[in-house]
């Protein structure tokens, strides 16, 4: 007790209890100001409450953020969020990362931003109109989001998760003996090292930045719902829409900027579940921004408009619960640690996803009713176990209902958009932007809908991705390149065609010289069927198209004006982005090939075993174009850099130094040994490589390179083959001195000879006769050395039953020499898509600041 | 029947099109029974490392081929054939899934997955 009281004096509980009171605070000011906000929509003298509530919750939640960061910063490990995710030797630059390493540092990341947004927002909406049913939301939304930290229990059921507990409080640790002894700095787990990169650090804040701005487009279209002001709010939301397009799409091409430098599944995209339910909110914010400016321009896609703003905010739920409930297993590489929340986000999701189909229904009986039956459903569902059926019978209903709300209660077009005019076309590309949506979220789901309908389909891999995406982005930069060529209401055909001629044949026969030597003569990756080389060459032709398209429209047509050509830059960043990602990933080239000939038949492209080489200490290989030699390692903390050299070949045959990569393998103590690229990069391509196998230790004692090392048994007969490091032996034959009747006439002597042949890796041949002797009964092996190649072989048994010998071999230390297993690769013209990125971000800047001009202009 | 209702139709069909030919094509979780009995179908096995049974990476013959013995999870043992280069920590791994496809005695597999305990919390393990 005594040295309890003692070690616990000198815990710093008052940190720990201003967090929480933060969180109590930023919780409770949450509700307060959301039922203000409410109630001020029937009496506007709860306004002055519900924006003092706000405030005070967004007070409460940057108090939390610093409290937290506090800790970090000064190494408070006997909390367990700071014990977890820092440790006194990492480099404090990264301590940003450590923030946002667990769940809840996520969470209130994400509850930061928006109420960052939500102050913005605020003092931008002069209108109470719109101020009261928008904030509303909003501080909704956060009640939920701050939900998620508070670590409450009611009843049984622990509501949230708060980063402020003890160690010794933490049911995972407080058992366990360091605890006990309050030794917390020593044993502190510290940041996964693989998140010690400078994208980490920007990357996280940017995708939380970008799923917070999708709450501002859901939250005027549910506002717009409950006024049944279905019009106005386009204007508003537009320049936030493109925000979040901007912010949302940069920040996952960080995450995949990470991917590409920090892990090694080769790639800067692999269809990842984490990455897929980023991107589908993006793709459906990008069409509801499309829909916005439709509707703006000309009524129409009113219902699509809120049904897709509503939409990508629900995608982010959705894939916050996707990621961090633990569904999708062994489905993904990096989703967070199941914290046993998945009851409260189900509950999250559902909570949205009821309040938007009951606000659809206007007619008070129908809404009474479906509010009724909803909550007797959920109730029903947390009492019985019949939850899924449940689940799936609202999901059904709920789908139903908003089909009839529609056709009975919105407000609908009367004319049909003519075929040749902006609007429909723009709908179009909305379309297939949903439909590509669509498709991915229902690929990455299956893992969810194993659970659902008790079936076990595996995940699809890439390839089966590429191939259902490919048509739609086909489809989607046609008609981003079109569409901006055709006026509002109705365009002449004939000039329309005209005028879309020159950018498009220009494109035609471009792609036309490229894609066919690309894709149809120097095509050997028998991985890509004729349909995905067709397609291939179809999305260069239609990205580029897009691209020249694009670049005619804003010269010619908006004279190279800047500020009117946001949408025109965008359009080609995007095009370019889509074109670098086509070039890289599909003319991708496998440097290390394979030098064992053992190819796998009749196991179809599927196993294609040529994707690493070998590489020996010294030994100076063909890899590709270049010639590599494994020069040796060099340890640095826990990261063990193998250093390979390049060499280019001469125009007199002479081998050329060029470069030098260092890819590592890092020993991470969070998750086992991890390789990381290192990659080369020049303007219009990058190698890429990365250590599959290698010995990590690095040896500094030195050896006796004369002995020799462990003996290897081997077991076979004439004609098998023994693998030494420097060469192969084969056992050419066997020969006895006297025949078996002999010896036991003699009872004396048996002598077996093995005829070696031994071939190095220069084709030269020794030869070695070990002997099998037995005098007397007693075995005497005699053994051979071929001192060139420094191999002791041991003879020294027979197995007549088998039929059979048995061989021992041992090499000289020296000939040990340490080697790698390395996979290397060629990503052409990759930087187009970086570039494309860039352009894409710059094109929704200028947009943003258009529109935020002309709101101003307006007002 | 105007654009929008076209456009809706062919919608409908695309999406029921993913679902039929995804499903019909995609692979499944199965045991190492299922995938013998459909030598040419590609599984999802999920299992553990035998580790009793020799386990053989001589990426001097070939740096692309790694044999070991798996138990799925009804009990049924296989040998392996995995055409990558071994992966690293191989040993300490709790849980494997492998994808590939069963061809004469071995499972040969094109891909693998594992799962590693935490150093420091063995309750709840890490997904490499």
């Amino acid at each position: 007790m005594t040295e309890n009281a003692i070690v616990y004096a000198t815990e710093r509980l008052w940190a720990g209890q201003l967090g929480h009171a933060f969180i109590i605070l930023s919780f409770v000011a949450a509700i307060l100001s959301c039922l203000s906000f409410y109630l001020a929509s029937k009496d506007q003298g709860y306004l002055k409450l519900a924006r003092m509530a706000f405030n005070i919750h967004g007070f409460a939640v940057f108090g939390i953020a610093g409290t937290l960061f506090y800790m970090l910063f000064n190494h408070f490990f006997e909390y367990q969020y700071v014990w977890q995710h820092s440790n006194t030797s990492m480099n404090m630059k990264y301590i940003m990362s450590c923030f946002w390493e667990g769940q809840e540092g996520s969470f209130l990341l994400w509850t930061f931003w928006n109420v960052v947004l939500g102050w913005i927002l605020n003092r931008q909406l002069k209108n109470k109109e719109w101020e009261i049913p928008v904030m509303t939301i909003i501080a909704l939304v956060q009640v939920f989001l701050a939900s998620m930290i508070l670590g409450v229990y009611i009843f049984d059921y622990k509501l949230g998760s708060n980063p402020f507990l003890l160690m010794k409080e933490h049911p995972d640790y407080s058992h366990l003996p360091f605890v006990l002894k309050a030794k917390y700095e020593s044993t502190a787990r510290g940041l996964n090292p693989l998140l010690m990169n400078y994208w980490m650090t920007i990357h996280p804040p940017t995708l939380f930045l970008g799923f917070a701005s999708t709450l501002i487009p859901f939250a005027f279209a549910i506002a717009a719902l409950w006024n049944k002001k279905f019009t106005a709010w386009q204007s508003l939301a537009l320049p936030w829409a493109y925000f979040g397009v901007l912010v949302l799409g940069v920040g996952i091409l960080m995450g995949g900027a990470w991917a590409y430098e920090a892990l090694s599944f080769g790639g800067f995209w692999a269809w990842d579940p984490v990455e897929n339910s980023s991107l589908v909110p993006w793709l459906v914010l990008v069409a509801a921004a499309h829909t916005m400016i439709i509707n703006k321009n000309k009524g129409g896609s009113l219902f699509t408009t809120h049904l897709l703003a509503i939409g990508s905010f629900l995608l982010v739920l959705y894939s916050t619960f996707l990621t961090r409930s633990g569904v999708l297993g062994n489905a993904s590489v990096h989703a967070f640690t199941d914290l046993g929340m998945t009851g409260q986000l189900v509950v999250y999701v559902l909570t949205f996803m009821f309040i938007t189909v009951a606000l659809l229904i206007h007619n008070e009986l129908f809404k009474v009713t479906y509010v009724v039956l909803s909550l007797m459903m959920m109730l029903a569902a947390g009492v019985y176990d019949y939850s899924k059926i449940l689940l799936l019978i609202w999901l059904g209903a709920s789908f139903v209902i908003t089909i009839v709300s529609y056709l009975l209660y919105f407000p609908k077009q009367k004319e049909e958009e003519a075929l040749f005019s902006r609007e429909f076309w723009m709908f179009l590309g909305s379309l297939v932007l949903i439909l590509s949506s669509l498709i991915i979220t229902y690929f990455t789901s299956i893992p969810v809908i194993n659970k659902l309908f008790n079936t076990e389909y595996a995940p699809p891999k890439v390839p089966v991705y590429n191939q259902w995406v490919i048509p739609f982005a086909i489809l989607m930069m046609f008609l981003m390149a079109a569409a901006q060529f055709l006026k509002y209401k109705k365009t002449n055909a004939k000039q329309f065609l005209k005028r879309m001629l020159w950018p498009m044949l220009m494109a035609l026969v471009f792609s036309l010289v490229c894609c066919i030597p690309l894709y149809f003569i120097n095509q050997n990756n028998t991985a890509f069927s004729n349909w995905d080389l067709v397609s291939f060459a179809l999305l260069f032709f239609t990205a580029l198209y897009a691209v020249l398209a694009n670049a005619d429209y804003w010269l010619l047509i908006l004279k190279g004006k800047i500020s009117k050509g946001g949408a025109s830059i965008a359009h080609i960043g995007f095009a370019l982005v889509l074109l670098g990602a086509l070039i890289s990933t599909s003319k991708k080239v496998t440097l290390s090939k394979n030098t064992a000939q053992r190819k796998v038949s009749g196991l179809g492209s599927d196993f294609d075993d040529s994707r690493s080489i070998l590489l020996t200490q010294g030994d100076t290989l063909p890899m590709g174009n270049y010639f590599v030699t494994y020069t040796g390692k060099r340890k640095e903390g826990i990261d063990v850099y193998f250093k390979v050299d390049y060499f280019l070949e001469n125009a007199a045959k002479k081998k050329e130094f060029v470069f030098s990569l260092e890819p590592r393998v890092q020993d991470n103590p969070r998750m086992g040994r991890a390789p990381e690229p290192d990659t080369k990069h020049y303007l219009n391509r990058d190698v890429y490589t990365h250590v599959t196998y290698a010995d990590l230790s690095v040896d500094t004692i030195k050896k006796d390179l004369k002995a020799f090392g462990t003996a290897k048994n081997f077991i076979g007969h004439v004609g098998d083959t023994i693998f030494a490091s420097n060469a192969i032996v084969v056992i050419d034959s066997l020969r006895t001195n006297i025949s078996q009747w002999e010896y036991e006439k003699n009872d004396s002597l048996l002598e077996v000879t093995a005829v070696l042949k031994c071939v190095d890796v220069k084709a030269n041949v020794y030869r070695a006769y070990p002997k099998f002797v037995i005098k007397k009964s007693v075995v005497i092996p005699l053994e051979a050395v071929v001192e060139e190649l420094g191999l002791k072989l041991v003879f020294w048994k027979i197995n007549p039953v088998e039929g059979n010998i048995e061989i021992t071999m041992s090499e000289r230390l020296s000939n040990q020499r340490d080697f790698i297993v390395m996979e290397a690769y060629v990503f052409p013209y990759i930087n187009v898509l970086w570039l494309g990125c860039l352009i894409m971000a710059f094109g929704s800047f200028i947009a943003i600041r258009e529109r935020m001009r002309i709101l101003k202009l307006k007002s | 029947m105007k654009k929008v209702h076209i456009i809706g139709i062919i919608i409908i069909a695309v999406a029921i099109g993913v679902i039929f030919v995804s499903l019909k094509n995609t692979s499944t979780y199965a045991d190492f029974t299922e995938a013998i009995e459909n030598p040419d179908r590609e599984y999802h096995v999920v299992g553990k490392l035998d580790k009793n049974q020799p386990q053989v990476y001589e990426p001097q013959v070939n740096p692309d081929l790694f044999t070991f013995n798996m138990i799925d999870n009804k009990g049924v043992e296989k040998q392996v054939v995995l055409h990558k280069s071994k992966p690293q920590d191989f040993e300490k791994s709790e849980q494997i899934v492998l994808i590939g496809k069963m061809q004469g005695d071995a499972f040969h597999a094109n891909d693998i997955l594992m799962k590693c305990p935490s150093k420091y919390n063995d309750a709840k393990p890490q997904v490499n």
